[in-house]
Protein backbone atom coordinates (compact mmCIF):
# COMPACT_ATOMS: atom_id res chain seq x y z
CA UNK A 1 0.00 0.00 0.00
CA UNK A 2 2.82 2.55 0.45
CA UNK A 3 4.77 1.58 -2.64
CA UNK A 4 1.80 2.30 -4.41
CA UNK A 5 1.11 6.17 -2.66
CA UNK A 6 5.45 6.73 -3.47
CA UNK A 7 4.68 5.66 -7.02
CA UNK A 8 1.85 7.88 -7.23
CA UNK A 9 3.75 11.04 -8.14
CA UNK A 10 6.40 9.70 -10.17
CA UNK A 11 3.57 7.74 -12.39
CA UNK A 12 1.78 11.25 -12.26
CA UNK A 13 5.05 12.90 -14.09
CA UNK A 14 5.31 10.32 -16.25
CA UNK A 15 2.22 10.58 -17.76
CA UNK A 16 2.03 14.22 -18.27
CA UNK A 17 5.78 13.74 -20.21
CA UNK A 18 4.53 10.67 -22.42
CA UNK A 19 1.08 13.07 -22.93
CA UNK A 20 3.35 16.17 -23.41
CA UNK A 21 5.65 14.50 -26.32
CA UNK A 22 2.91 13.16 -28.09
CA UNK A 23 1.58 16.67 -28.50
CA UNK A 24 2.30 18.76 -32.22
CA UNK A 25 5.76 20.46 -32.06
CA UNK A 26 4.48 23.96 -32.13
CA UNK A 27 2.02 23.06 -28.89
CA UNK A 28 4.95 21.87 -26.90
CA UNK A 29 7.09 24.92 -28.13
CA UNK A 30 4.53 26.98 -26.94
CA UNK A 31 3.95 25.48 -23.78
CA UNK A 32 7.76 25.71 -23.10
CA UNK A 33 7.89 29.25 -24.29
CA UNK A 34 5.10 29.99 -21.62
CA UNK A 35 6.98 28.14 -18.72
CA UNK A 36 10.19 30.13 -19.52
CA UNK A 37 8.22 33.71 -19.01
CA UNK A 38 6.55 32.10 -15.94
CA UNK A 39 9.83 31.40 -14.75
CA UNK A 40 11.47 34.69 -15.34
CA UNK A 41 8.55 36.37 -13.96
CA UNK A 42 8.56 34.29 -10.83
CA UNK A 43 12.20 35.57 -10.19
CA UNK A 44 11.41 39.04 -10.65
CA UNK A 45 8.40 38.81 -8.16
CA UNK A 46 10.73 36.88 -5.68
CA UNK A 47 13.20 39.90 -6.31
CA UNK A 48 10.80 42.19 -5.60
CA UNK A 49 9.84 40.44 -2.62
CA UNK A 50 13.33 40.43 -0.79
CA UNK A 51 13.95 43.97 -2.04
CA UNK A 52 10.47 44.86 -0.30
CA UNK A 53 11.83 43.11 3.11
CA UNK A 54 14.98 44.33 3.36
CA UNK A 55 14.91 47.66 4.94
CA UNK A 56 18.23 49.02 3.59
CA UNK A 57 16.62 48.78 -0.21
CA UNK A 58 12.37 49.00 0.75
CA UNK A 59 12.29 52.34 -1.20
CA UNK A 60 12.89 50.52 -4.36
CA UNK A 61 9.89 48.20 -3.66
CA UNK A 62 8.13 49.52 -6.54
CA UNK A 63 10.54 47.14 -8.63
CA UNK A 64 8.36 44.33 -8.34
CA UNK A 65 6.02 43.11 -10.73
CA UNK A 66 3.14 44.29 -9.82
CA UNK A 67 3.99 48.18 -9.69
CA UNK A 68 5.77 47.84 -12.71
CA UNK A 69 3.31 46.15 -14.62
CA UNK A 70 0.40 48.48 -13.48
CA UNK A 71 2.88 51.36 -14.50
CA UNK A 72 3.40 49.53 -17.94
CA UNK A 73 -0.79 49.45 -18.46
CA UNK A 74 -1.46 53.15 -17.44
CA UNK A 75 1.62 54.00 -19.60
CA UNK A 76 0.33 52.42 -22.85
CA UNK A 77 -1.22 54.25 -25.37
CA UNK A 78 0.00 57.25 -24.00
CA UNK A 79 1.62 60.28 -26.16
CA UNK A 80 4.84 59.98 -23.26
CA UNK A 81 5.12 56.24 -24.52
CA UNK A 82 4.77 56.66 -27.58
CA UNK A 83 6.95 59.49 -28.44
CA UNK A 84 9.95 57.90 -26.43
CA UNK A 85 10.05 54.46 -28.47
CA UNK A 86 9.84 56.50 -32.00
CA UNK A 87 12.52 59.11 -30.85
CA UNK A 88 14.41 55.12 -29.88
CA UNK A 89 13.11 53.75 -32.79
CA UNK A 90 14.57 56.48 -35.14
CA UNK A 91 17.86 56.87 -33.65
CA UNK A 92 18.23 53.23 -34.26
CA UNK A 93 16.82 52.89 -38.20
CA UNK A 94 19.28 55.86 -38.63
CA UNK A 95 22.22 53.80 -37.23
CA UNK A 96 21.25 50.65 -38.80
CA UNK A 97 20.67 52.89 -42.15
CA UNK A 98 24.62 53.52 -42.01
CA UNK A 99 25.81 51.03 -40.96
CA UNK A 100 24.16 48.99 -43.67
CA UNK A 101 25.24 51.74 -46.22
CA UNK A 102 28.93 51.17 -44.67
CA UNK A 103 28.87 47.60 -43.73
CA UNK A 104 27.53 45.78 -47.16
CA UNK A 105 29.87 47.51 -49.60
CA UNK A 106 32.90 47.08 -47.06
CA UNK A 107 32.25 43.39 -46.92
CA UNK A 108 31.48 42.45 -50.11
CA UNK A 109 35.28 44.06 -50.75
CA UNK A 110 36.41 42.17 -47.66
CA UNK A 111 34.69 38.90 -48.66
CA UNK A 112 35.97 39.25 -53.01
CA UNK A 113 39.29 40.19 -52.31
CA UNK A 114 41.70 38.36 -50.31
CA UNK A 115 43.99 40.99 -49.91
CA UNK A 116 41.57 43.55 -49.01
CA UNK A 117 40.27 40.65 -46.50
CA UNK A 118 44.17 40.63 -45.48
CA UNK A 119 44.27 44.15 -44.79
CA UNK A 120 41.15 44.66 -43.29
CA UNK A 121 41.15 41.95 -40.80
CA UNK A 122 43.67 42.66 -37.91
CA UNK A 123 42.19 46.72 -38.00
CA UNK A 124 38.27 45.86 -38.00
CA UNK A 125 38.74 42.89 -35.44
CA UNK A 126 40.49 45.10 -33.08
CA UNK A 127 37.50 48.06 -33.48
CA UNK A 128 34.73 45.92 -33.13
CA UNK A 129 36.72 44.60 -29.65
CA UNK A 130 35.73 48.58 -28.82
CA UNK A 131 32.58 48.84 -27.27
CA UNK A 132 30.47 51.78 -28.95
CA UNK A 133 30.28 53.74 -25.98
CA UNK A 134 34.55 54.24 -25.89
CA UNK A 135 33.70 56.48 -29.07
CA UNK A 136 31.17 59.00 -26.77
CA UNK A 137 34.13 61.53 -25.90
CA UNK A 138 34.94 61.75 -30.04
CA UNK A 139 31.34 61.72 -30.97
CA UNK A 140 30.45 64.59 -28.66
CA UNK A 141 33.58 66.18 -29.85
CA UNK A 142 32.59 65.21 -33.77
CA UNK A 143 28.78 66.25 -33.89
CA UNK A 144 26.77 69.59 -33.29
CA UNK A 145 23.72 67.46 -31.62
CA UNK A 146 23.54 65.04 -29.31
CA UNK A 147 21.38 62.74 -31.40
CA UNK A 148 24.15 62.68 -34.61
CA UNK A 149 26.36 61.79 -31.38
CA UNK A 150 24.07 58.78 -30.62
CA UNK A 151 23.58 57.94 -34.54
CA UNK A 152 27.39 58.00 -34.55
CA UNK A 153 27.80 55.70 -31.40
CA UNK A 154 25.01 53.37 -33.29
CA UNK A 155 26.56 52.95 -36.34
CA UNK A 156 30.18 52.78 -34.62
CA UNK A 157 27.98 49.22 -32.83
CA UNK A 158 26.52 47.66 -36.33
CA UNK A 159 28.98 48.18 -38.67
CA UNK A 160 31.19 45.60 -37.61
CA UNK A 161 29.11 42.17 -37.80
CA UNK A 162 27.13 43.45 -41.06
CA UNK A 163 30.98 43.98 -42.33
CA UNK A 164 31.49 40.66 -41.40
CA UNK A 165 28.31 38.80 -42.23
CA UNK A 166 28.32 40.23 -45.52
CA UNK A 167 32.33 39.17 -46.53
CA UNK A 168 31.06 35.65 -45.28
CA UNK A 169 28.14 35.91 -47.47
CA UNK A 170 30.54 36.44 -50.31
CA UNK A 171 33.00 34.11 -49.72
CA UNK A 172 30.75 31.63 -49.39
CA UNK A 173 29.67 32.54 -53.61
CA UNK A 174 30.07 29.48 -55.90
CA UNK A 175 32.52 31.25 -58.29
CA UNK A 176 31.06 28.45 -60.75
CA UNK A 177 27.56 30.55 -59.81
CA UNK A 178 29.23 33.56 -61.99
CA UNK A 179 30.73 31.54 -64.78
CA UNK A 180 26.78 30.05 -65.90
CA UNK A 181 25.01 33.43 -65.51
CA UNK A 182 27.74 35.24 -67.17
CA UNK A 183 27.19 32.26 -70.11
CA UNK A 184 23.63 32.71 -69.70
CA UNK A 185 24.22 36.42 -70.78
CA UNK A 186 23.86 38.08 -67.86
CA UNK A 187 25.17 41.62 -67.66
CA UNK A 188 26.39 43.28 -64.39
CA UNK A 189 23.29 44.58 -63.01
CA UNK A 190 21.61 41.40 -63.52
CA UNK A 191 24.72 39.68 -61.79
CA UNK A 192 24.27 41.89 -58.82
CA UNK A 193 20.15 41.45 -58.62
CA UNK A 194 20.11 37.41 -60.11
CA UNK A 195 23.01 35.86 -58.41
CA UNK A 196 25.36 38.43 -55.59
CA UNK A 197 22.43 39.55 -53.77
CA UNK A 198 20.09 36.67 -53.23
CA UNK A 199 23.06 34.55 -52.11
CA UNK A 200 24.59 36.88 -49.81
CA UNK A 201 21.59 38.19 -48.27
CA UNK A 202 20.72 35.52 -45.73
CA UNK A 203 24.58 36.63 -44.61
CA UNK A 204 23.67 39.91 -44.47
CA UNK A 205 20.43 39.44 -42.43
CA UNK A 206 22.52 37.28 -40.08
CA UNK A 207 24.90 40.17 -39.77
CA UNK A 208 22.38 42.78 -39.13
CA UNK A 209 20.43 40.63 -36.40
CA UNK A 210 23.69 40.77 -34.58
CA UNK A 211 23.94 44.28 -35.13
CA UNK A 212 20.38 44.92 -34.22
CA UNK A 213 21.43 43.17 -30.84
CA UNK A 214 24.31 45.02 -30.25
CA UNK A 215 22.45 48.08 -31.34
CA UNK A 216 19.62 48.30 -29.10
CA UNK A 217 21.93 47.31 -25.97
CA UNK A 218 24.28 50.42 -27.04
CA UNK A 219 21.28 53.19 -27.44
CA UNK A 220 19.66 52.75 -24.03
CA UNK A 221 23.22 53.95 -22.06
CA UNK A 222 24.02 56.29 -24.87
CA UNK A 223 20.68 57.67 -24.50
CA UNK A 224 21.05 58.20 -20.78
CA UNK A 225 23.91 61.42 -22.00
CA UNK A 226 22.50 65.07 -23.22
CA UNK A 227 19.72 64.09 -25.54
CA UNK A 228 15.71 64.69 -23.99
CA UNK A 229 14.01 61.74 -25.05
CA UNK A 230 13.79 57.97 -25.83
CA UNK A 231 13.62 54.76 -23.72
CA UNK A 232 17.46 55.50 -22.04
CA UNK A 233 16.61 59.31 -21.14
CA UNK A 234 12.83 57.83 -19.67
CA UNK A 235 14.94 55.07 -17.39
CA UNK A 236 16.89 58.11 -16.09
CA UNK A 237 14.45 60.51 -15.97
CA UNK A 238 12.38 58.11 -13.81
CA UNK A 239 15.16 57.53 -11.25
CA UNK A 240 16.01 61.25 -10.71
CA UNK A 241 12.07 61.05 -9.58
CA UNK A 242 11.81 58.28 -7.67
CA UNK A 243 9.23 56.78 -10.05
CA UNK A 244 10.97 53.28 -9.80
CA UNK A 245 7.81 51.41 -11.31
CA UNK A 246 7.88 53.60 -14.19
CA UNK A 247 11.96 52.33 -14.75
CA UNK A 248 10.74 49.36 -14.54
CA UNK A 249 8.57 49.53 -17.05
CA UNK A 250 10.07 51.14 -19.32
CA UNK A 251 12.92 48.44 -18.93
CA UNK A 252 9.68 45.82 -19.77
CA UNK A 253 9.59 48.16 -22.95
CA UNK A 254 13.08 47.77 -23.94
CA UNK A 255 12.79 44.00 -23.65
CA UNK A 256 9.62 43.53 -25.44
CA UNK A 257 10.92 45.97 -28.12
CA UNK A 258 14.03 44.48 -28.52
CA UNK A 259 12.28 40.76 -29.02
CA UNK A 260 10.37 42.27 -31.86
CA UNK A 261 13.14 43.53 -33.04
CA UNK A 262 15.25 40.37 -33.38
CA UNK A 263 11.83 38.50 -34.34
CA UNK A 264 11.61 40.70 -37.64
CA UNK A 265 15.72 40.05 -38.55
CA UNK A 266 15.02 36.05 -37.70
CA UNK A 267 12.04 36.22 -40.18
CA UNK A 268 14.25 37.92 -43.17
CA UNK A 269 16.94 35.81 -42.21
CA UNK A 270 14.56 32.42 -42.74
CA UNK A 271 13.19 34.48 -45.63
CA UNK A 272 16.01 35.06 -47.81
CA UNK A 273 17.41 31.15 -46.19
CA UNK A 274 18.69 29.13 -49.41
CA UNK A 275 20.06 26.56 -47.25
CA UNK A 276 18.13 23.24 -47.66
CA UNK A 277 16.27 22.91 -44.54
CA UNK B 1 23.91 26.33 -95.56
CA UNK B 2 22.70 23.50 -92.96
CA UNK B 3 26.21 21.34 -94.11
CA UNK B 4 28.87 24.46 -93.54
CA UNK B 5 30.85 24.41 -90.31
CA UNK B 6 29.22 27.15 -87.72
CA UNK B 7 32.56 26.43 -85.68
CA UNK B 8 36.18 27.60 -87.06
CA UNK B 9 39.26 27.07 -84.75
CA UNK B 10 42.19 28.48 -86.54
CA UNK B 11 45.79 29.03 -85.81
CA UNK B 12 45.18 28.64 -82.01
CA UNK B 13 47.62 28.96 -79.28
CA UNK B 14 47.44 29.34 -75.99
CA UNK B 15 49.82 30.00 -72.85
CA UNK B 16 48.85 30.53 -69.93
CA UNK B 17 51.54 32.12 -68.33
CA UNK B 18 54.21 33.47 -70.44
CA UNK B 19 56.94 31.90 -68.64
CA UNK B 20 55.55 28.75 -69.73
CA UNK B 21 57.93 26.31 -72.15
CA UNK B 22 55.60 24.74 -73.70
CA UNK B 23 51.73 26.08 -75.01
CA UNK B 24 49.03 25.12 -72.91
CA UNK B 25 47.75 24.48 -76.62
CA UNK B 26 49.42 24.17 -80.04
CA UNK B 27 48.14 25.39 -83.16
CA UNK B 28 44.61 24.06 -83.28
CA UNK B 29 43.14 24.42 -86.17
CA UNK B 30 39.44 22.64 -86.34
CA UNK B 31 36.43 22.88 -87.94
CA UNK B 32 32.85 21.64 -86.57
CA UNK B 33 30.13 20.26 -88.44
CA UNK B 34 26.65 21.92 -87.79
CA UNK B 35 23.66 19.80 -85.89
CA UNK B 36 26.56 17.02 -85.03
CA UNK B 37 27.79 15.85 -81.71
CA UNK B 38 31.82 16.26 -81.96
CA UNK B 39 33.63 14.58 -79.02
CA UNK B 40 37.06 15.97 -78.33
CA UNK B 41 38.94 13.16 -76.27
CA UNK B 42 42.59 13.22 -74.27
CA UNK B 43 44.28 12.99 -70.85
CA UNK B 44 43.94 14.63 -67.95
CA UNK B 45 45.17 18.33 -68.54
CA UNK B 46 45.63 18.35 -72.20
CA UNK B 47 43.74 21.45 -72.37
CA UNK B 48 39.97 20.16 -73.48
CA UNK B 49 38.24 22.56 -70.84
CA UNK B 50 40.82 25.41 -71.97
CA UNK B 51 39.56 24.79 -75.75
CA UNK B 52 36.18 24.23 -74.76
CA UNK B 53 36.26 27.88 -72.32
CA UNK B 54 37.79 29.58 -75.71
CA UNK B 55 34.84 28.44 -77.98
CA UNK B 56 32.35 29.72 -75.04
CA UNK B 57 34.15 33.00 -75.27
CA UNK B 58 34.70 32.67 -71.56
CA UNK B 59 38.78 32.71 -72.44
CA UNK B 60 40.76 34.75 -75.02
CA UNK B 61 43.17 32.62 -77.18
CA UNK B 62 47.20 34.03 -76.79
CA UNK B 63 47.33 33.56 -80.56
CA UNK B 64 44.40 32.55 -83.55
CA UNK B 65 40.80 32.64 -83.19
CA UNK B 66 37.85 31.57 -82.70
CA UNK B 67 35.00 32.09 -85.51
CA UNK B 68 30.95 30.89 -85.25
CA UNK B 69 30.13 31.74 -88.17
CA UNK B 70 30.68 34.92 -89.15
CA UNK B 71 31.64 36.28 -85.32
CA UNK B 72 34.84 36.22 -83.92
CA UNK B 73 34.29 34.80 -80.70
CA UNK B 74 35.24 37.55 -77.71
CA UNK B 75 32.85 37.12 -75.08
CA UNK B 76 30.35 34.92 -73.72
CA UNK B 77 26.55 34.87 -75.30
CA UNK B 78 23.44 32.67 -74.70
CA UNK B 79 23.88 31.45 -78.50
CA UNK B 80 26.31 29.50 -77.36
CA UNK B 81 26.54 27.86 -74.26
CA UNK B 82 28.15 25.70 -72.38
CA UNK B 83 26.99 22.73 -69.54
CA UNK B 84 29.71 22.02 -67.08
CA UNK B 85 30.78 19.35 -65.11
CA UNK B 86 28.68 20.26 -61.62
CA UNK B 87 25.52 21.61 -62.10
CA UNK B 88 26.27 24.74 -60.58
CA UNK B 89 22.32 25.35 -60.08
CA UNK B 90 21.42 28.40 -57.80
CA UNK B 91 19.82 26.90 -54.55
CA UNK B 92 17.81 29.79 -53.83
CA UNK B 93 15.50 29.35 -57.17
CA UNK B 94 13.15 26.95 -57.94
CA UNK B 95 13.61 24.11 -61.16
CA UNK B 96 11.98 25.65 -62.97
CA UNK B 97 13.23 29.36 -62.47
CA UNK B 98 16.41 27.65 -63.08
CA UNK B 99 15.08 26.17 -66.16
CA UNK B 100 13.97 29.94 -67.00
CA UNK B 101 16.98 32.02 -65.91
CA UNK B 102 18.57 32.32 -69.78
CA UNK B 103 15.06 33.67 -70.84
CA UNK B 104 14.76 35.92 -67.82
CA UNK B 105 18.58 37.29 -68.60
CA UNK B 106 17.27 37.80 -72.22
CA UNK B 107 13.97 40.10 -70.98
CA UNK B 108 12.02 36.99 -73.15
CA UNK B 109 10.65 34.22 -70.11
CA UNK B 110 7.06 35.64 -70.61
CA UNK B 111 6.91 35.27 -73.98
CA UNK B 112 8.67 32.27 -73.85
CA UNK B 113 7.23 30.33 -70.67
CA UNK B 114 5.79 27.64 -72.95
CA UNK B 115 9.23 26.53 -74.15
CA UNK B 116 10.56 26.00 -70.09
CA UNK B 117 7.47 23.68 -69.37
CA UNK B 118 8.09 21.82 -72.54
CA UNK B 119 11.71 21.22 -71.86
CA UNK B 120 11.15 20.77 -68.29
CA UNK B 121 8.91 17.59 -69.49
CA UNK B 122 11.15 16.84 -72.43
CA UNK B 123 14.06 16.18 -69.88
CA UNK B 124 12.26 13.85 -67.58
CA UNK B 125 10.92 16.95 -64.63
CA UNK B 126 7.35 17.30 -65.00
CA UNK B 127 6.97 16.44 -61.17
CA UNK B 128 9.90 18.64 -59.90
CA UNK B 129 8.97 22.27 -61.23
CA UNK B 130 8.53 23.48 -57.97
CA UNK B 131 10.65 21.88 -55.91
CA UNK B 132 13.78 23.38 -54.69
CA UNK B 133 17.14 22.05 -56.83
CA UNK B 134 18.80 20.90 -53.45
CA UNK B 135 16.06 18.41 -53.16
CA UNK B 136 17.42 16.53 -56.76
CA UNK B 137 19.59 13.73 -57.08
CA UNK B 138 22.78 14.49 -58.74
CA UNK B 139 21.16 13.36 -62.64
CA UNK B 140 18.13 15.39 -61.91
CA UNK B 141 20.08 18.39 -61.16
CA UNK B 142 22.18 17.72 -64.29
CA UNK B 143 19.23 17.76 -66.38
CA UNK B 144 17.75 21.06 -64.77
CA UNK B 145 21.10 22.60 -66.32
CA UNK B 146 20.57 21.03 -69.66
CA UNK B 147 17.10 22.26 -70.00
CA UNK B 148 18.49 25.56 -68.87
CA UNK B 149 21.33 25.17 -71.55
CA UNK B 150 18.63 24.85 -74.19
CA UNK B 151 16.03 27.20 -72.83
CA UNK B 152 17.97 30.03 -74.72
CA UNK B 153 17.83 27.96 -77.97
CA UNK B 154 21.24 27.81 -78.43
CA UNK B 155 23.00 27.28 -81.83
CA UNK B 156 25.54 25.32 -80.19
CA UNK B 157 26.11 23.78 -77.02
CA UNK B 158 29.64 23.06 -75.53
CA UNK B 159 29.33 20.49 -72.88
CA UNK B 160 32.63 19.50 -70.41
CA UNK B 161 32.40 15.92 -69.05
CA UNK B 162 28.49 17.21 -67.91
CA UNK B 163 28.27 13.55 -66.79
CA UNK B 164 31.40 12.19 -65.12
CA UNK B 165 29.82 12.86 -61.81
CA UNK B 166 26.79 10.68 -62.77
CA UNK B 167 25.87 6.99 -61.60
CA UNK B 168 26.27 4.87 -64.55
CA UNK B 169 22.02 4.59 -65.19
CA UNK B 170 22.00 8.17 -64.98
CA UNK B 171 25.13 8.78 -67.53
CA UNK B 172 23.89 6.30 -70.23
CA UNK B 173 20.43 7.17 -70.19
CA UNK B 174 21.71 11.25 -70.34
CA UNK B 175 24.23 10.49 -72.82
CA UNK B 176 21.52 9.12 -75.55
CA UNK B 177 19.07 11.62 -74.64
CA UNK B 178 21.75 14.46 -75.25
CA UNK B 179 23.22 12.82 -78.47
CA UNK B 180 18.89 12.23 -79.34
CA UNK B 181 18.41 16.20 -78.51
CA UNK B 182 21.70 17.05 -80.56
CA UNK B 183 20.43 15.90 -83.63
CA UNK B 184 16.43 16.66 -83.55
CA UNK B 185 17.03 19.74 -82.64
CA UNK B 186 19.66 20.33 -84.97
CA UNK B 187 21.99 22.09 -82.54
CA UNK B 188 25.80 21.70 -83.20
CA UNK B 189 27.32 19.47 -80.05
CA UNK B 190 30.76 19.77 -78.63
CA UNK B 191 31.04 17.27 -76.07
CA UNK B 192 34.83 16.87 -73.92
CA UNK B 193 34.89 13.44 -72.00
CA UNK B 194 38.35 11.23 -71.59
CA UNK B 195 35.59 8.32 -71.51
CA UNK B 196 36.44 6.81 -74.95
CA UNK B 197 32.99 4.60 -74.65
CA UNK B 198 30.82 7.75 -74.23
CA UNK B 199 32.71 9.75 -77.15
CA UNK B 200 32.17 5.92 -79.22
CA UNK B 201 28.16 6.65 -77.92
CA UNK B 202 27.31 9.92 -78.65
CA UNK B 203 30.06 11.55 -81.27
CA UNK B 204 29.44 11.74 -84.74
CA UNK B 205 33.21 12.56 -84.71
CA UNK B 206 36.15 11.92 -82.68
CA UNK B 207 38.36 14.84 -82.05
CA UNK B 208 41.96 12.99 -80.63
CA UNK B 209 44.14 15.62 -77.91
CA UNK B 210 47.51 15.25 -76.78
CA UNK B 211 49.23 16.63 -74.46
CA UNK B 212 52.55 18.64 -73.31
CA UNK B 213 51.66 20.68 -75.66
CA UNK B 214 47.77 20.06 -75.96
CA UNK B 215 47.79 19.55 -79.62
CA UNK B 216 45.31 17.78 -82.40
CA UNK B 217 46.63 14.27 -82.93
CA UNK B 218 43.72 12.83 -84.88
CA UNK B 219 40.07 12.61 -85.98
CA UNK B 220 37.77 9.47 -85.92
CA UNK B 221 34.37 9.56 -87.79
CA UNK B 222 32.02 7.25 -86.00
CA UNK B 223 29.11 6.25 -88.92
CA UNK B 224 26.62 4.10 -86.06
CA UNK B 225 23.02 5.15 -86.42
CA UNK B 226 21.24 6.24 -83.46
CA UNK B 227 20.09 5.11 -80.47
CA UNK B 228 23.85 2.57 -81.02
CA UNK B 229 23.89 -0.47 -79.35
CA UNK B 230 27.67 -0.37 -76.89
CA UNK B 231 27.75 -4.37 -77.53
CA UNK B 232 27.81 -4.76 -81.37
CA UNK B 233 30.75 -5.57 -83.11
CA UNK B 234 31.06 -2.34 -84.81
CA UNK B 235 30.86 -0.07 -81.60
CA UNK B 236 33.51 -2.41 -79.90
CA UNK B 237 35.82 -1.85 -82.70
CA UNK B 238 35.48 1.40 -83.20
CA UNK B 239 36.49 1.81 -79.23
CA UNK B 240 39.43 -0.43 -79.63
CA UNK B 241 41.00 1.60 -82.86
CA UNK B 242 40.57 4.99 -80.23
CA UNK B 243 41.84 2.89 -77.61
CA UNK B 244 44.86 1.86 -80.15
CA UNK B 245 45.42 5.54 -80.71
CA UNK B 246 46.02 6.41 -77.31
CA UNK B 247 48.51 3.76 -76.50
CA UNK B 248 50.39 5.18 -79.57
CA UNK B 249 50.80 8.42 -77.94
CA UNK B 250 51.77 6.98 -75.20
CA UNK B 251 54.28 5.09 -76.27
CA UNK B 252 55.75 8.13 -78.43
CA UNK B 253 55.31 10.39 -75.71
CA UNK B 254 57.51 8.04 -73.28
CA UNK B 255 60.36 8.61 -75.54
CA UNK B 256 60.50 12.47 -76.18
CA UNK B 257 57.24 13.26 -73.25
CA UNK B 258 57.89 17.30 -73.70
CA UNK B 259 58.07 17.48 -77.75
CA UNK B 260 55.10 18.16 -79.74
CA UNK B 261 54.08 14.95 -81.99
CA UNK B 262 54.40 15.47 -86.09
CA UNK B 263 51.73 15.02 -87.27
CA UNK B 264 50.34 16.42 -90.77
CA UNK B 265 49.47 20.11 -90.32
CA UNK B 266 45.80 20.67 -90.32
CA UNK B 267 44.16 22.82 -93.39
CA UNK B 268 41.52 24.66 -91.91
CA UNK B 269 39.81 27.37 -93.70
CA UNK B 270 37.49 29.63 -92.25
CA UNK B 271 34.75 31.58 -94.59
CA UNK B 272 36.05 34.67 -95.63
CA UNK B 273 33.60 36.63 -94.95
CA UNK B 274 33.34 40.50 -96.40
CA UNK B 275 30.67 40.78 -93.94
CA UNK B 276 32.36 40.49 -90.43
CA UNK B 277 29.52 41.97 -88.87
CA UNK B 278 28.38 41.00 -85.14
CA UNK B 279 26.08 38.06 -86.31
CA UNK B 280 24.77 37.17 -82.25
N1 LIG C 1 43.81 29.07 -64.96
C1 LIG C 1 44.93 28.39 -65.27
N2 LIG C 1 46.14 28.94 -65.08
C2 LIG C 1 47.27 28.28 -65.39
N3 LIG C 1 47.28 27.03 -65.91
C3 LIG C 1 46.11 26.42 -66.12
C4 LIG C 1 44.88 27.07 -65.82
N4 LIG C 1 43.86 26.22 -66.12
C5 LIG C 1 44.44 25.12 -66.60
N5 LIG C 1 45.79 25.23 -66.61
C6 LIG C 1 46.73 24.21 -67.10
O1 LIG C 1 46.50 24.03 -68.47
C7 LIG C 1 46.53 22.67 -68.81
C8 LIG C 1 45.24 22.25 -69.47
O2 LIG C 1 44.17 22.36 -68.53
P1 LIG C 1 42.68 21.95 -68.90
O3 LIG C 1 41.84 22.23 -67.72
O4 LIG C 1 42.30 22.57 -70.16
O5 LIG C 1 42.83 20.37 -69.08
P2 LIG C 1 41.73 19.29 -69.41
O6 LIG C 1 42.14 18.62 -70.65
O7 LIG C 1 40.38 19.88 -69.38
O8 LIG C 1 41.91 18.28 -68.20
P3 LIG C 1 40.81 17.43 -67.42
O9 LIG C 1 40.47 16.29 -68.29
O10 LIG C 1 41.52 16.99 -66.18
O11 LIG C 1 39.67 18.34 -67.14
C9 LIG C 1 46.82 21.92 -67.52
O12 LIG C 1 48.17 21.58 -67.51
C10 LIG C 1 46.49 22.90 -66.43
O13 LIG C 1 47.34 22.70 -65.34
MG1 LIG D 1 38.71 19.70 -68.04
Amino acid sequence: MSTAQISMPAEFFSQLSVNFKKMPVWAQSTINSILGMSILLFMWWIGGLLIANNPDTEAFADFAPGPALSALWALIGTEFLNDTIISSLERIIYGLFWGIVIGVPLGVLMGYFVGMRQVANMPFQFLRMISPLAWMPIAVLAYDTWDGAIVFLIVMATVWPIVFGTAHGVQRIDPNWFRVARNLGADGFQMLRRVIMPAIAQDVFAGIRLAVGVAWVVLVPAEYLGVTSGLGYAINDARDTLAYDTLAAMVVVIGVIGYLLDAVAVFLIKRYSWHAS
Amino acid sequence: MSTASPIWISDLTHYYNRKQEMPTLDDINLSIPQGQLTALIGRSGCGKSTLLQMVAGLLMPTEGAVRIRAHTVTKPSAKWNMMFQKPSLYPWMTVRENAALGLVFAGTYKQKKDRVEELLDMVGLSEHKDKNVQDLSGGQQQRVALARSLATEPEVLLLDEPFSALDAFTRTALQTEVAQICHDQNITMVLVTHDIEEAVAMADQVVIMSHNPGQIVGEKHIPLDYPRDRNSGEFITLKDELFAEFEKIDQAKQKKPFERLEVPKREVKPPVDDSLQQAS
